[in-house]
């Protein structure tokens, strides 16, 4: 009992309802298996026994055919009946010996098979007589057939049918025997099962006993206490000790402790009373403590009184120079308005020189533009001289084809005049023409001469020209570069001028500002001015205050030395 | 205008424009073409010559002697083109044009003589030439009429065309 209680609250409910949860595995797992054996001996029932019974009464209806046969062909005269029943006799004997097969293969008792095989000999030495008989009948001597049948062939009948009858009976009492045994069987597990529930049961009711005694009732105890504690303030109650691990006293233990704490802190106010008592004493102390005090304060404030005089003096002192400083002050005010107005007079001319750099670098890009079309109409005109020297070229040329031509005209007035010659007489006037004629080839010719002369010189001059123009080309773009390089410089001039206006304006807000600052200062040392005045009025008000503070000072050292501590 | 004046005048007109210097009275002539080869100038009786023709294009033909320059083809007719300075064994001085072909015949014999330049007929009077001394040219006296007072030199251009030398029948093995 006492290690249950030290288990805590958690293990001691997975404790008990664990055990309730094994005895319900151990019921649930017999159960099964009891089914289990039960299914399978019920399957045995049906397999074997039942079927052994069926074949054994098969064989038997078997064996009763063949003999009814034989018995109906011994007493039959007629032939074709006789045919029939033969044929029908030798159609079933493979049956029975099938039959007897299938039982041995079905039960396997020792007993049975003994039987079964008994039958087997009986059951040979009858077929043979049969088909003895089967002959007689055939030969006609169904006399001596008769004989056979009705003598040994009845016997062993007989005897078979006995065995067979007691195959079966053998069978159904093993029936009867294994039904038997599977009610007593059922009834056992009933019986075990019975027992579980109540063991379950009776561990369950336990179970919830113990818990009950263990949880609830210390609980019950404890909250009994805490509500007698709460509602009457009764600090006398004693909490019973139990000497326990788990959450319960743990409980019992932390209440308890509260319990003593709650009883210690009345016990507290007695004391009170004693410490007033001695704070008294410390009261009376400090009062001599005071006294002191007082007399050093007396001294004080005569020392206050010396000192105030002192800065009163200082006060007046203090004024004076501040006239000082405010006269200088007004000079520098009138220095800075005077730097005031040079800064803004630099600023205009700073903004004045920007707009001239502006106006330069305009201009500087009209140059570089106006550059930019010589360059072009240079190149024009290099384009119209190189095309003037190829024309000439062509001129050339047909000045040589001129030339040809007045040669051949020469020499065709030659041809002329020496027909005209031949002709003696009669071509005289032509040869005059021919002459005329060879007189304009000369002239054409030197014409042409001197066109060529003038043409060379027009060449010559064509290509002076064309370097004229290259050169010109080369000079505009040396003065567009050089235009381009002014251009850059006058835009660092402009660069640099905007900056200095910029300089310049602030110089000229700053210079403002100082103004401003110093008119500031003016007024405030105005204000210190009067300010010092005032103090040298106040420091006359304080020197009284002091005095009136000493006087006060004396007043209390007599007051202190009076009272009675 | 008296009738007197006009008949006058008519024939100081008449006067001038005939040739001056020279009068025909008593005199023979002869019609020349003259020309210039490098610095000389010579002339041809011109009853001798067929035309002038400005020389383009021409063959040369080989196995030939020097003095033949090539073959010409004027109007479809193959003509030979002779060098005088060759033919007449002067030095090569100077550089001429050598564009011109004065294409000489005598009805029989018909060939080409190289001209620098052709400069036309005139009249040369025949007791005006002078026969060249010997020793003047190398040209041989045989194919000279002489040199005139104008130094033009003038060529018995009939001998030439005469001369059997001209002829070239070279057959080569």
């Amino acid at each position: 009992m006492r290690f249950f209680n030290n288990l805590s609250t958690r293990t001691k409910l997975i404790l008990g309802f664990g055990l309730l949860w094994l005895i319900l595995a151990i019921v649930i797992v017999i159960a099964d298996l009891v089914i289990i054996d039960v299914t399978n001996s019920e399957k045995e029932l049906n397999k074997v026994h039942l079927h052994s019974v069926l074949m054994t009464e098969k064989l038997r209806f078997v064996m009763d055919q063949q003999r009814v046969s034989i018995l109906q062909l011994l007493l039959t005269e007629d032939k074709a009946k006789q045919d029939s029943l033969i044929k029908g006799i030798k159609g079933r004997a493979g049956l029975s010996s099938i039959l007897v097969d299938s039982l041995r293969l079905l039960n396997s008792e020792s007993d049975f098979l003994l039987k079964l095989s008994k039958i087997d000999s009986i059951r040979d030495n009858y077929r043979k007589t049969r088909e003895i008989q089967i002959g007689l009948v055939e030969k006609g001597e169904i006399k001596q057939a008769r004989d056979l049948g009705l003598g040994i062939q009845e016997l062993r009948f007989d005897t078979i049918s006995k065995i067979i009858s007691d195959l079966s009976k053998d069978t159904q009492k093993a029936m009867d025997d294994q039904v038997a045994r599977d009610k007593e069987e059922s009834q056992d597990s009933r019986y075990l099962f019975i027992i579980m529930a109540a063991v379950g049961l009776l561990g369950g009711i336990l179970l919830v006993m113990l818990m009950n005694i263990a949880i609830v009732v210390p609980l019950n105890k404890l909250s009994i206490l805490a509500e007698k504690i709460s509602g009457r303030n009764d600090l006398n109650a004693d909490i019973p000790v139990q000497n326990r691990k788990d959450e319960i006293g743990r409980l019992g233990k932390a209440f308890k402790q509260m319990l003593e704490n709650l009883r210690g802190s009345t016990t507290d106010i007695s004391q009170l009373e004693e410490t007033v008592n001695h704070r008294t004493h410390e009261l009376s102390s400090i009062l001599k403590e005071v006294k002191d005090t007082v007399n050093v304060l007396a001294a004080t404030s005569s020392e206050i009184l010396a000192a105030s005089t002192q800065v009163a003096t200082g006060a007046v002192q203090t004024a004076a120079s501040i006239t000082e400083t405010s006269t200088t002050v007004e000079e520098v005010r009138q220095a800075a308005q005077l730097s005031s107005q040079k800064a803004a007079e630099v600023s205009e001319n700073a903004h004045h020189v920007v707009q001239i750099s502006q106006d330069g670098q305009k201009a500087v890009d009209e140059t570089v533009h106006g550059m930019d079309h010589i360059r072009q109409q240079m190149e024009l005109i290099a384009q119209a001289i190189i095309k003037l020297s190829e024309q000439s070229q062509s001129i050339g040329g047909i000045i040589a084809s001129v030339s040809d031509v007045a040669d051949q005209s020469n020499l065709l007035a030659v041809n002329a005049a020496i027909e005209a010659a031949k002709a003696g007489e009669q071509g005289k006037g032509f040869a005059v023409v021919a002459q005329e004629i060879k007189s304009l080839a000369e002239q054409s010719k030197k014409a042409t001469n001197q066109v060529r002369t003038i043409l060379f010189d027009v060449q010559k001059a064509t290509s002076a020209a064309v370097m004229a123009a290259e050169q010109g080309n080369k000079a505009v773009e040396a003065g567009v570069k050089q235009s381009i390089q002014a251009g850059e410089a006058i835009n660092i001039l402009a660069v640099s001028t905007q900056e200095a206006a910029n300089v310049a304006t602030q110089i000229v807000a700053s210079s403002k500002q100082q103004l401003i600052g110093m008119d500031q200062i003016g007024v405030a040392i105005r204000t210190i001015n009067q300010a010092g005045g005032e103090n040298a009025a106040s420091m006359k008000q304080v020197k009284q205050s002091a005095q009136d503070l000493n006087e006060l000072g004396l007043k209390l050292k007599a007051l202190v030395a009076n009272s009675k501590f | 205008m008296k009738k007197e004046h006009k008949i006058l005048l008519q024939d100081r007109a008449k006067k001038l424009s005939m040739e001056p210097g020279v009068s025909d009275s008593g005199r023979e002539f002869m019609d020349v073409i003259t020309f210039s080869l490098s610095t000389e100038t010579y002339a041809i009786e011109s009853v001798f010559v067929r035309e002038v023709y400005p020389l383009k294009t021409y063959t040369l033909l080989p196995g030939t002697p020097d003095f033949i320059l090539g073959i010409i083809n004027v109007r479809g007719q193959i003509l030979s083109v002779t060098n005088l300075k060759k033919f007449f064994h002067l030095p090569e001085a100077g550089i001429g044009e050598l564009n011109k072909v004065i294409i000489v015949s005598n009805g029989l014999m018909e060939f080409g003589i190289l001209a620098d330049v052709v400069h036309g007929t005139r009249r040369i009077a025949k007791n005006i030439i002078q026969q060249a001394p010997p020793t003047i040219s190398g040209v041989g006296a045989d194919y000279l009429l002489g040199v005139t007072s104008g130094s033009i030199i003038v060529l018995n251009i009939q001998a030439i065309l005469e001369d059997k030398s001209i002829i070239v029948d070279i057959e080569v093995n």
